[in-house]
């Protein structure tokens, strides 16, 4: 019996492919917490605290990639060596040689276990010809680690940054877990300087990580998980099988799922980056409240936006500056269709890019005449114009967020045919009595979205005033909801028919 | 310090009577520079000078301070 056991736990903690160690795992939770002890029995043993976080971060990404964590090791070791010698020379050329190194290798790296076979898949089919995909292993976060170390790579290049003496401090950087699979993508200036500071949480980061990790857990698991799973697969399965009001609500259900999964893993990052003690950048700031479709990528995964603004685009628009605002348009398109590519290989991703490149640079050339028109109009800087914005901004983004999601053209087009030919409307009632708890978590999770961020402030200070088992009670309580809302059954789904 | 010169053509572009313009200033914090309009900026600076940055100039700048330095060290001030 015990050594059934023995095995079962060793099986457990062993790599699964179909079962990485994200946040919301009872699993990483009990790990974490006898990690936690351990680190903060060393907190003032920089170096046993920082060897530690280092072992369970690698043990961490091998829980979710296997073997395949070898190439973070290699990765960080290549791009440590790559900044080192950028900042050693004084040659221009031979930083330039570096620089380009480093970019074809990772970038090849990150190419090859992400697109061939979806490059070789374009090449078949032009040459309509049978596609075979090979057997090539998508290590998980690879996206995200590569940005990370790049940016370094390229602050050293710029001198925006000095490069870290040491292997360690660039190991803690690339290989620190709470970012690790789904960032955000820390900026190595803001994040190596934090390595050597002593341990210490104030009352405030510690409410603020708790805040953080409970909002996450509340928006991964109770809204994202549940909604997903419960109603918007199904409907984006089979469009056909539903009414339009019920594709409808499938494409709002899908946008709201999509920033809590994303928003939600990010601030159980933030969070328990704040209990190790290092303070990650922000990566989203309400994004459906935006009221054009820049200002929703200076809400939407900001960490990515910024990386893409500063290394891509910046780059591209002052190389080609002299072409005026058309640089601004075709740095814009370049960098979008590459934020569309980041994502995923496939043509929903490409299209999803090229579709915010074409919607930026169309505002940016109707920007003159359209301030114009609002001061004609008398409603520039007006809270009417700023609702109709948001309501517009908000549903280009979900249109968009449709293409994303959607496997393939048709299921786009089945959704606007149903939502057009066969709408509905009286369905929803059905809808409401049989899915009340989907409805119900469809309208709080936008009811917290767009509340008022003094109302968030002022939750977050409730939680910080609380004693330190006070927030222990309420993690628990909210942790334990979660596993209510993760255990349950998958609620039936009602095939309303006419 | 920011030169009255170096001000001029950076409120013009933005269509701004005045604003504060300090050493330490980032283009966020200013009404209008955002990364669009910031090639704007680049374009009439160079212009006004008579100056020409390289790409990585402009990447490295972090405040108004240093772009003013780039413009002295154009000028050989």
């Amino acid at each position: 019996m015990f050594n059934i056991n023995t095995q079962s736990l060793l099986d457990l903690l062993k790599y699964n492919p179909s079962d990485p160690l994200i946040f919301s795992t009872s699993l990483f939770l009990f790990i974490f917490l006898i990690f936690l002890v351990f680190y903060n029995l060393f907190g003032k043993n920089k170096m046993v605290r920082l060897g530690l976080l280092i072992v369970f971060s690698l043990y961490f990404y091998y829980k979710s990639a296997g073997y395949y964590a070898g190439i973070l090791v290699i990765s960080a070791a290549v791009n440590f060596l790559f900044a080192r010698f950028i900042s050693s020379t004084e040659k221009p050329l031979l930083k330039r040689l570096n620089l380009l190194l480093a970019i074809i290798l990772n970038i090849g790296i990150l190419g090859y276990f992400k697109y061939t076979n979806f490059i070789l898949q374009v090449i078949t089919e032009i040459n309509k010809g049978q596609f075979e995909p090979l057997s090539i292993f998508l290590p998980i976060g690879i996206s995200f680690y590569t940005f990370k170390s790049l940016n370094y790579v390229f602050d050293v290049y710029l001198e925006t940054m000095e490069p870290t003496r040491s292997f360690r401090d660039f190991c803690v950087y690339v290989f620190f877990f709470p970012n690790i699979l789904a960032g955000p993508i820390d900026r190595a200036s803001d994040f190596i300087p934090q390595i050597n500071q002593d341990l210490y949480l104030t009352k405030e980061d510690l409410g603020k990580a708790t805040f953080l990790i409970i909002a996450g857990l509340f928006k991964k698991v109770v809204i994202a998980d549940y909604i997903s799973l419960n109603f918007v697969d199904r409907i984006f399965d089979f469009p056909l099988r539903y009414t339009g009001i019920e594709n409808l609500l499938a494409i709002y259900g899908y946008s709201l799922q999509i920033y809590c999964d994303f928003s939600g893993y990010t601030d159980m990052a933030i969070g328990i980056a704040l209990f190790l003690g290092f303070k990650l950048m922000d990566n989203f700031n309400s994004p459906f409240k935006a009221t054009s479709i820049a200002d929703f990528w200076r809400r939407w995964h900001i960490s990515l936006s910024k990386w893409l603004l500063d290394y891509l685009f910046k780059p591209l628009q002052f190389s080609i500056r002299s072409l005026r605002i058309f640089a601004n348009i075709i740095a814009l398109f370049i960098t979008f269709v590459v934020c569309g590519i980041w994502h995923g290989a496939g043509w929903n991703f490409i299209i999803w890019g090229a579709l915010h490149g074409f919607m930026m640079s169309f505002a940016l050339l109707i920007q003159k005449p359209k301030q114009k028109l609002y001061k004609m109009l008398r409603i520039a800087d007006t809270k009417f114009l700023k609702f109709f914005q948001i309501i517009i901004t908000f549903h280009l983004v979900t249109f968009s967020f449709l293409i994303f999601r959607a496997p393939d053209m048709q299921v786009i087009k089945d959704a606007i045919t149903q939502i057009k030919d066969f709408f509905h409307a009286e369905v929803f009632i059905q809808f409401a009595e049989k899915m009340p708890i989907i409805l119900g978590l469809m309208v709080i999770g936008y009811i917290l979205h767009f509340m008022p961020v003094k109302i968030e402030i002022g939750f977050r200070k409730f939680i910080t005033a609380l004693p330190w088992y006070g927030q222990a009670i309420l993690l628990v309580v909210v942790i334990w909801i979660a596993s209510q809302f993760k255990s349950a059954d998958i609620a039936p789904f009602i095939y309303f028919q006419f | 310090m920011i030169s009255p010169e170096l001000k001029k053509v950076i409120l013009e572009q933005l269509n701004l009577d005045d604003f504060d313009i300090q050493d330490e200033t980032i283009a966020p914090q200013v009404p209008g520079w955002d990364s669009l309009n910031h090639i704007n900026i680049i374009l009439a600076v160079e212009k006004h000078f008579g100056v020409k940055f390289k790409s990585i100039e402009l990447l490295r700048l972090k405040c108004v301070g240093e772009l003013q330095k780039l413009v002295d060290s154009k000028l050989g001030k």
